[in-house]
């Protein structure tokens, strides 16, 4: 592939994933195999930053701790940031979850919102940059050895986890089983199906109102993983777009996308952190229904 | 951009970072903070009881001074009034005093006058006596005319 380089290679060598998957022929990276790799193909380069942004989350978070485990002293530097982003989890916690007493929720709405904030924030370092180095350092390491890496460009590597449908869909899903577990726990099995049964149209419509219910029940940890993955991969898309303009090999043209893409940069971190927001918010606003018994 | 394993993998591992966070993460630092915010407000609860005690104390040490400054100026009134009434005893008394001397010396003088004069008397009628005899002779004697000697000495 891309012995020359075109818009359309550019592009599509931009928005696919390296994935690792079981062919026929054994485990195998190579991105012409993906076809033949069925539904047990990982994407390593989002797994990787996803996991490594988690990691540092982790360790920035326990680096603050040990460093300051003395409450009569002042905080300082990183713990300041540490303790405001777990005084504002506390905050919106608080707001949504009122009285109900559950520990679980603080940490995961702080783990959901850091961890997210993290890989959101990878969409600002340049398109081009990640993905060439690890094109060239594979090339350089591997190239040998491994009969599908032809040359720095046949490594696909996307550097935004979350503009990957199934980092997002994920998390989702992760929520979503606490959600059920939750609804199960807290409400009981019975009113639990009693919920999902019996609304909006009483106990004689009962297939009706499962239906119904159901659609609305899917749709949340859906909605929750796509809108995150589409603000990702349309900001993505956009810079992408934008490192394009250079493409045209006109000084003019260069200069307006070198702009284009400042501008772009500056808005996106209101996306980056907006949707990190969004998706903290709805993560507690869904147990918190998933603890409220009421009655309709 | 198919969905795939990663899904699973991905819940798999949020969970991971979630249960750390719970474990190991969060409720130490929220123990500290929970801490740290008991501490201030302590802290400031005190400054408030110091303060509190620091204006009854003023206010005990300005009655203590008002009561210490009443107490002075009574004393200094009394010690005035002590003064001036050691002042006026000592002038009535010597006021008296002098009286005192005044009356015996021109007591004095009066009986020393009475007394000069008596004498002056006496020496007179024993002058006149005198001179009479030496004039009349004998004819006349002290004895003889004693009642006309004392007469003239009643005149004189």
């Amino acid at each position: 592939m891309a012995s020359e380089l075109t818009t359309e290679s550019y592009i599509s060598h931009h928005l696919t994933n390296l994935t690792c998957g079981k062919t026929t022929e054994g485990w195998t990276c190579d991105p012409y195999k993906v076809d033949q790799m069925g539904f047990w193909a990982f994407h390593v380069d989002s797994l990787f930053w996803s996991i490594g942004l988690g990691a540092l989350f982790v360790f920035v978070f326990r680096k603050a701790i040990s460093k300051n485990s003395d409450a009569s002293v002042a905080p300082s530097g990183m713990q300041n940031f540490v303790e405001m982003s777990i005084e504002f989890v506390e905050d919106n916690v608080q707001s949504l979850f009122g009285s109900v007493k559950n520990t679980l929720i603080a940490p995961l709405a702080l783990t959901v919102f850091v961890w997210i904030l993290l890989m959101n924030l990878m969409d600002l370092v340049p398109v081009d940059f990640l993905p060439v180095l690890a094109g060239h350092v594979a090339y350089a390491i591997a190239g040998d050895a491994v009969e599908w890496i032809k040359g720095p460009e046949s490594l696909y590597f996307k550097v935004v986890p979350t503009t990957d449908p199934n980092i997002t869909l994920g998390m989702a899903f992760g929520i979503f089983i606490l959600t059920i577990y939750y609804s199960i726990t807290v409400k009981g099995l019975k009113a639990f199906i009693a919920e999902l049964t019996l609304h909006p149209f009483g106990k004689y419509m009962i297939p009706i109102n499962f239906v119904l219910e159901m659609v609305n029940f899917i749709a949340k940890p859906i909605s929750l993983g796509l809108r995150l993955f589409g603000n990702l991969y349309a900001g993505e898309m956009i810079f992408i777009l934008i490192a394009l303009m250079l493409f045209f090999s006109s000084i003019p043209i260069g200069v307006l996308g070198f702009g284009l893409h400042l501008v772009w940069a500056l808005f996106h971190i209101l996306i980056v952190a907006l949707q990190a927001f969004i998706f903290m918010a709805l993560t507690i606003a869904y147990l918190a229904m998933a603890h409220e018994t009421e009655e309709h | 951009m198919n969905i795939n394993a990663t899904l699973i993998a991905q819940a798999v591992v949020m969970i991971v970072f979630v249960a750390i966070c719970w474990r190991y993460i969060y409720p130490p630092i929220l123990s500290v903070m929970k801490e740290r915010e008991k501490r201030i407000s302590d802290g400031l609860e005190a400054a408030k009881k110091a303060d509190d005690s620091l204006e009854e104390a003023k206010l005990a040490f300005d009655k203590e001074l008002n009561q210490a400054k009443a107490e002075a100026a009574e004393i200094l009134d009394k010690a005035n009034a002590r003064a001036s009434q050691i002042v006026s005893d000592a002038a009535s008394k010597a006021e008296a005093e002098a009286e005192k001397i005044l009356n015996s010396a021109s007591t004095t003088i009066e009986n020393e006058t009475n007394k000069a004069k008596e004498e002056l008397r006496q020496q007179m009628s024993d002058i006149i006596i005198d001179t009479t005899q030496k004039i009349l002779g004998d004819e006349i004697s002290k004895e003889k005319h004693e009642e006309i000697l004392k007469k003239a000495a009643e005149e004189l």
